[in-house]
């Protein structure tokens, strides 16, 4: 502990290092550090739209940067230029830490006389990303988040665009991300990449048998759907140097190192730790009431291990009830409250599968306890049980010794199956699709090559299972149980999804920031084991794009809801992007269990800290917030669907993404604010006028 | 998941019983389902008298079947309601005093046609096709106009060009009443000719607004706003004796007699001369060209002997289509006959590549396509080769279109939730492989590199398709859209369909099967265009005056044989259907309504309307009037107001401010009349270069808001009524609230005269 501590010491005076002219250093690192994600991937698609389309009208907007763009573009490469007077001239400078995607559209899209809006808005979206001026920085020293500390530094390393093709520079791997700058162009070229969205590292090439340009270097393979080469010089010996580098950082769990979120040590204004109080979100929800009671049997996590603290039971159960239905439940994951309708009292309540085995086995306390659940609702004599899985699937579960309630035995329950596949399908359909994503799209055969990789077909299920437990709750006004095998993959997806559809507070940014630490935290998705993080085993089993699937679930209702959700796509995409940075705790380790053990809340910063603190960034301006009485039932047929290609296509460039509508209604509420400020300013003068001129005969006007 | 496992197609038609069996079944946790049609048998005859729809002037009723039950398809709990089911000679009328659905009132809302077709009419000319469930087969079976009757039908399904499916039950109507129904059905709404179909309602229509490309004045104002120098109007086709598919009225080559024009029109399909329909001030045009006729005279000869000047073409090869003509210095040279000195030899080659279907020439044809080129080169101030876009080479064909339509249609109108679930799970896929968006990629990309052609090179584009009516008509208008910012407003666009489409003689009676000759030539090429405008709209959303709404609702009012716009196959057609109503009804005056009128009528025609009478016309028409437009352009237009001074000079005449707002009061004042006053004076072309589009495939998307507007997503859950549940309300509403605030802060402004003081 105390080597660490000296160790994060120095970090943090190497990051003084970098000195800003005229902001203080915290602040600006803030703002470099922290929403670089989510403005690489903006920036990347501002590129996008300028690569394959040659401009014709070359007058429109953003000055400068224009001709820096064409140079620029591609692979999440973000450009820096030299000054940042072209992105606020006309209204008043944004504030620090605006992602400036946001700032993009009030500002760029106003002051061009635009033939072509959306045109305009993307190189709005090229000019949003000059934004540090004046850096006093040399090429090879880049700006470090704090606590981040240099590495070591390779020159003459190429970068082999897939889009682009290769340029020039210098590579630089630091304890968080490796960081590759080309002073080819001006402004020069940046990519930065978190090292914890490495997935594998392979040399290319041998020292005796690499012949020709650029086949001697390394491939770097990436959980966020890319992959990235450098070529080396083999003259220059560096590829060792930055091949060990880059294992010992990206999986410093496999080199028994901390990862880099111990060392980070940014200020914020928020603390995200305390957005969720399990409490309080039970009491937010009615409780205790006369059925249900809050209890802390798992306080030191011995009933279950991969449960929370803190549960909602029903009250007409015993602890020693308990006690006996965890033995009869995988890994002693019992029926647990997620949420209960404020007005019916129907309940959604998760847990894993029963271990019936092959046998057949019951255990009287649990029938006793689902019945209890049931009971707790007075306006159904029925409940539903639904299991995820396919039925084929939760039969095979028998010869492991779990497998799914009988109808016989659980008197007025009705067990449905819901058809999700398993994490190993998952995990299949999303390298499918990255084949199809990345690098290169093949027209002819887009949609086909989509479907074949089944991941709309997949979104589809949960949407529409997670659609049926809503509908069970809302019309039925029926207690319903999920469960999947384990109850913490497919059933939090679930869960999370049918609770946001019933629940407006979870579409707000801090109820979504509780519906994640609750459902996927709390409750023991396993993080670590599912996104693999630090850890150099990329073939590992147990890792499946599971929570990318949720998020992306909750993309689809979002995009047929646009007013219901106060936050944006880009807060979905900044979550998914620290999923696998590890600058924040928040995703870090299995279970609530192995987070208290390592203090994770001490010695971490919370990714809702970066969050609720530039809340702003991320707010969706459409929001209307007596939506939140509402219920939403999203359409889930296939048509209805489409690609996230703002997140999956994010590094092509010749993915053209749609200009959100929420930037243009921004924009409207600009325009708004300027046309009444000049009709105020024109009335004050006329009255000033009018108090010293005689009254005249004005003449009619339209 | 219960609903569609259980729901066969067969059980909906099977028995009355069986409708309940199914709710019971679906409503698994106890409560039941109400079920509409339980009072039909209970319901007095005295009633069923009086119910009567409503009819048009010149309307008659054909045929009433009692007792109909009417089903929107895929609704799990299949709640039919019941009413009257009439055949007109205009329209299939369902009467009853059931409330609407929601869905079908917001559709009626936006529809172009609802000024004379209630909630629950169709007309006749939308019908596509008619199936029938018979009692002892499950199957459906397709009923043609020729086909035997069975004794008796238990059930009818309408399918809709709007891609819409509406089913009918006669469970419970009188024996014979059925029949009497469908063979009316299937002979009035299959007409052997146009002029069968119920074209006039007696009711003149209002201005459109718009000219409609028929007077010379028209065509004149045309080449003014656009100031393409060289090209002068021709009244030669006055009676139509020089080509049936033009109007009376055309644009040809200043230096082209009349009487050339004549001469080299016989050598065009459909003795269809070149026609200049665009143009920019720097002098490029746009011209569309039908293709050589087939020789007839030498059938026999072997082509690559007979003359050997073609096969000196053939062996050089020249490419085709995007990269155009080429002046050939191998190939023909060909003197024109006025002697100018300079230009009097041109060598001029229309490219004949080894890929080119063998189409069989003569010489005469093939010279006077050369002449005619040339003097579209000659027309160029600066000489500038035209380049030439051979569509029938670079785009699908015909059939092609069709056949991908039929997919299309196919893969949105099941018949079940079952069929529809099969399909879902497949759409992508089945999507492609219609090729559908494949087509309008196509096309798209063609448009772009004509409009580069044009903007950049300032070169003249020929668009040559085989009939010189229908691609050509795709791309001309595209790249109108993408060129002229005043084709991208609802007026302009107006002008361009009544140009392009309309006055040009795009077929629509054939295209479209208004008739049921000519089967072999139907194509849905307006439909194809309208996805392509959508397409843009998607890429460029402020660039657009009107939605894509509005391009469904044009779809849409395609097949309703009141609007003329979309009814013949050319003016002459029109005049000569016109002049056949007017004989058989001599003492009614026939007139003809173009779709455009909608935006000029307040009032529905059909004045109480049996359902929704309470409902105010006035709120519908302002509903669909922000349906229609597009709150991202005003949005545009009140952002160049913001901008510092410019809220100053908005009284002042000669401003730029004075104009938007103009434009903007236009749109959004109290008038509700046209967009625009028809007397606008001409504002001139002002290119401010091209909209760009990426027409890779993955960047397109399928247009749904079409192609499933009537096909709402089979429900699986029981309650879809819920107070609780968020409607999906428009994405603009929020937008057209601020948009509204804004107009009144200024309007506010303006009648206290402010600004006038402000700016002295």
């Amino acid at each position: 502990m105390a080597a660490r501590g000296q160790r994060s010491a120095k970090r943090r005076s190497g990051c003084f290092l970098v000195m800003f002219s005229g902001v203080k250093p915290d602040k600006r690192s803030k703002v470099k550090g922290i929403t670089q994600l989510g403005s690489r991937s903006s920036s990347s698609s501002s590129h996008s739209s300028n690569s394959n389309t040659t401009r014709s009208n070359s007058s429109s907007g953003s000055g400068g940067s224009s001709s820096s763009s064409s140079n620029n573009k591609g692979g999440g490469c973000k450009s820096h230029s030299g000054s940042s007077s072209g992105s606020s001239s006309g209204s008043g400078s944004p504030p620090a830490g605006t992602p400036p995607h946001t700032q993009m559209a009030s500002h760029e899209s106003l002051n061009s006389e635009s033939k072509s809006s959306s045109l305009n808005s993307k190189l709005g979206h090229e000019s949003m990303t000059v934004r540090d001026g004046s850096r006093t920085l040399r090429p090879d020293e880049p700006p470090l988040v704090p606590g981040e500390q240099l590495e070591g530094t390779a020159r003459e390393v190429t970068y082999l665009c897939p889009y682009v093709g290769p340029k020039k520079g210098t590579l630089s791997v630091t304890n968080y991300r490796l960081i590759f700058r080309s002073p080819e162009t001006d402004p020069p070229f940046e990519l930065e990449v978190p090292l914890g969205v490495v997935s594998r590292i392979e040399k290319v090439g041998g020292a005796n048998t690499s012949r020709g340009e650029n086949s001697y270097g390394i491939e770097i393979f990436c959980k966020d759907i890319r992959n990235l080469r450098f070529a080396h010089k083999q003259e220059n010996h560096s590829r060792r140097m930055v091949t060990e580098k880059l294992l010992q950082y990206a999986f410093p769990a496999s080199h028994k190192l901390p990862f880099f979120a111990f060392g980070y040590n940014e200020q914020y204004q928020e603390r995200g730790w305390s957005v969720y109080e399990p409490i309080a979100e039970l009491k937010r929800q009615g409780l205790p009431t006369e059925s249900w009671r809050i209890t802390r049997i798992n306080e030191q996590y011995e009933l279950c291990e991969t449960y929370p603290a803190v549960w909602a039971v029903p009250a007409a159960a015993s602890d020693n009830d308990l006690r006996n239905v965890a033995a009869f439940r995988s890994r002693g994951r019992i029926p647990v409250l997620s949420w209960i309708h404020p007005e019916s009292q129907a309940t959604i309540t998760r847990c894993a599968q029963p271990l019936v085995g092959v046998s057949g086995k019951r255990s009287r306390d649990d029938e006793a306890y689902i019945q209890h659940i049931m009971d707790a609702n007075a306006q159904s004599h029925k409940i539903f049980i639904m299991d995820a899985r396919p039925s084929v699937n939760a039969v095979a579960n028998k010869a492991k010794g779990g497998g799914y309630e009988s109808e016989d035995a659980y008197q007025n329950a009705e067990v449905q199956f819901l058809d999700i596949h398993n994490i190993h399908v998952m995990r299949e359909s999303l390298r499918k699709l990255q084949e199809v994503c990345y690098p290169h799209i093949d027209n002819s055969h887009w949609l086909s090559n989509l479907e074949a990789t089944h991941w709309l077909d997949h979104i589809r299920c949960v949407l529409s299972g997670a659609l049926r437990i809503a509908d069970k709750v809302e019309s039925h006004k029926t207690s319903v149980v999920v469960h999947c095998s384990d109850g913490w993959d497919r059933t939090a997806q679930l869960t999370a999804l049918s609770m946001l559809m019933l629940d407006g507070y979870y579409r707000t940014i801090p109820g979504f920031a509780v519906l994640l630490e609750k459902e996927w935290l709390s409750f023991g998705h396993k993080f670590a084991q599912r996104v693999g993080h630090g850890d150099d085993r990329h073939q590992d089993a147990d890792r499946s794009p599971v929570f990318l699937q949720f998020v992306d679930c909750v993309w689809q209702i979002l995009k047929q809801f646009p007013h219901a959700f106060q936050f944006t796509e880009d807060m979905l995409i900044t979550i998914l992007d620290h999923l696998y940075s590890c600058l924040f705790g928040t995703f870090l380790y299995n279970s609530e269990r192995e987070r208290i053990e390592k203090e994770v809340k001490t010695k971490t910063v919370s990714l809702w800290s970066l969050i609720l603190s530039n809340k702003a960034d991320f707010e969706n301006p459409l929001y209307s917030a007596n939506t939140k009485h509402h219920v939403l039932f999203p359409r889930t047929s296939m048509r209805h669907l489409c690609l996230w290609d703002k997140y999956y296509c994010r590094w092509n460039p010749s993915m053209r993404q749609q200009e959100p509508v929420h930037i243009r209604y921004k924009e409207l509420l600009h325009v708004k604010e300027q046309l009444e400020k000049h009709v105020d300013e024109l009335r004050k003068e006329l009255a000033a006028r009018q108090t010293h001129d005689s009254p005249r005969v004005a003449s009619a006007i339209v | 998941m219960n609903s569609h496992r259980k729901g066969t197609p067969s059980a909906r038609f099977t028995t009355y019983i069986d409708f309940e069996e199914i709710n019971d079944g679906l409503t698994t946790v106890g409560e039941t389902v109400p079920l509409r049609p339980i009072d039909v048998p209970e319901e007095t005859n005295v009633d069923e008298e009086k119910i009567e729809p409503h009819l048009l002037p010149g309307e008659i009723m054909i045929a009433r079947a009692n007792n109909v039950l009417k089903f929107a398809p895929l609704k799990a709990n299949r709640t039919g309601i019941s009413g009257t089911l009439f055949v007109t000679n205009f329209k299939v009328s369902f009467v009853t005093s059931l409330p609407v659905e929601t869905k079908e009132r917001d559709m009626h809302s936006r529809s172009l046609q609802n000024r004379f077709l209630g909630v629950h009419d169709v007309c006749l000319s939308e019908v596509d096709m008619v199936n029938q469930f018979s009692e002892d087969s499950a199957k459906k079976k397709r009923l043609l106009y020729n086909t035997q009757m069975p004794p008796r039908l238990s059930g009818l399904q309408l399918v809709l060009k709007s891609l819409r499916v509406i089913n009918f039950s006669f469970k419970f109507t009188p024996t014979g009443e059925d029949i009497r129904v469908a063979q009316a059905l299937l002979h009035h709404a299959f007409p052997t000719s146009i002029d069968h179909l119920f074209l006039s309602c007696g009711y003149a229509p209002s201005s459109p607004g718009i000219p409609d490309f028929c007077r010379p004045a028209d065509w004149e104002h045309e080449l003014q706003r656009t100031r393409c120098p060289n090209w002068r109007v021709s009244k030669h086709n006055e009676f139509f004796n020089l080509c049936a598919s033009l109007p009376t009225v055309l644009v040809v080559p200043r230096d082209l007699l009349d009487a050339q024009l004549e001469q080299a029109a016989q050598h065009f399909q459909g003795t269809r001369p070149p026609v200049w329909c665009w143009g920019t001030p720097a002098g490029a045009a746009l011209v569309r060209m039908a293709q050589i006729s087939p020789s007839i005279t030498d059938n026999n000869d072997n082509p690559v002997a007979r003359v050997p000047v073609l096969a000196l073409q053939a062996a050089s090869g020249f490419l085709v289509g995007r990269t155009g003509w080429q002046w050939a210095e191998r190939g023909l040279h060909l003197a024109l006959e006025e002697g100018k000195p300079s230009h009097s030899r041109l060598s001029v080659s229309k490219s004949v590549g080894s890929n080119m279907k063998k189409r069989k020439v003569d010489e005469a044809s093939q010279q006077q396509e050369n002449r005619m080129m040339g003097l579209v080169h000659r027309c160029h101030p600066m000489r500038l080769q035209p380049k030439i876009f051979d569509l029938d080479q670079i785009l699908p064909s015909l059939k092609e279109i069709q056949i991908s339509y039929i997919k299309l249609r196919e893969l949105h109108t099941p018949d079940d939730p079952t069929q529809f679930w099969e399909q879902d799970r497949h759409y992508f896929s089945r999507l492609e492989s219609s090729r559908w968006l494949s087509h309008v990629s196509k096309c798209l990309e063609v448009a772009q590199n004509a409009a580069t052609a044009i903007l950049h090179q300032n070169s003249s584009v020929i668009l040559q398709d085989a009939s010189g009516c229908d691609l050509s008509a795709v791309i001309s208008s595209l790249v109108q859209l993408l060129l002229d910012p005043h084709v991208r407003t609802i007026r302009g666009f107006h002008c361009l369909i009544q140009k392009e489409w309309v006055a040009l003689g795009h077929p629509f009676t054939k295209r479209l099967g208004h008739t049921r000759n000519q089967v072999e030539e139907q194509s849905p090429v307006w439909l194809l265009f309208l996805d392509c405008v959508y397409q843009v709209s998607l890429q460029h959303h402020t660039a657009l005056e009107f939605t894509s709404e509005y391009l469904v609702a044009l779809w849409h009012a395609a097949h309703c044989s009141l609007h003329s716009s979309f009814m013949f196959n050319s003016v002459s057609a029109k005049y000569s259907a016109s002049d056949v109503l007017q004989r058989e009804n001599p003492q009614q005056p026939i007139y003809l309504r173009p779709v455009w009128s909608w935006w000029a009528e307040n009032k529905s025609i059909i004045e109480n309307e049996q359902n929704g009478s309470d409902e105010e016309p006035l709120d519908c028409k302002t509903s669909a009037r922000e349906a229609f437009l597009n709150v991202h352009y005003i949005q545009k237009l009140f952002k160049s107001l913001a901008i510092s001074g410019a809220v100053r000079r908005i009284s002042d005449p000669l401003s730029s401010a004075y104009h938007t707002w103009q434009h903007i009061d236009c749109l959004m004042g109290e008038t509700r009349q046209l967009p625009y006053d028809p007397a606008t004076p001409i504002v001139p072309l002002q290119l401010d270069g091209s909209l760009r589009l990426d027409t890779s495939l993955s960047n397109l998307r399928p247009w749904l808001n079409c192609f499933c507007a009537w096909l709402s997503e089979p429900a699986m859950l029981t309650l879809n009524d819920s107070e609780s549940l968020l409607k999906d309300s428009s994405p603009a509403s929020h937008h057209w609230s601020h948009i509204h605030e804004m107009y009144n802060t200024m309007k506010d402004l303006l009648s206290q005269n402010l600004t006038n003081g402000a700016a002295q």
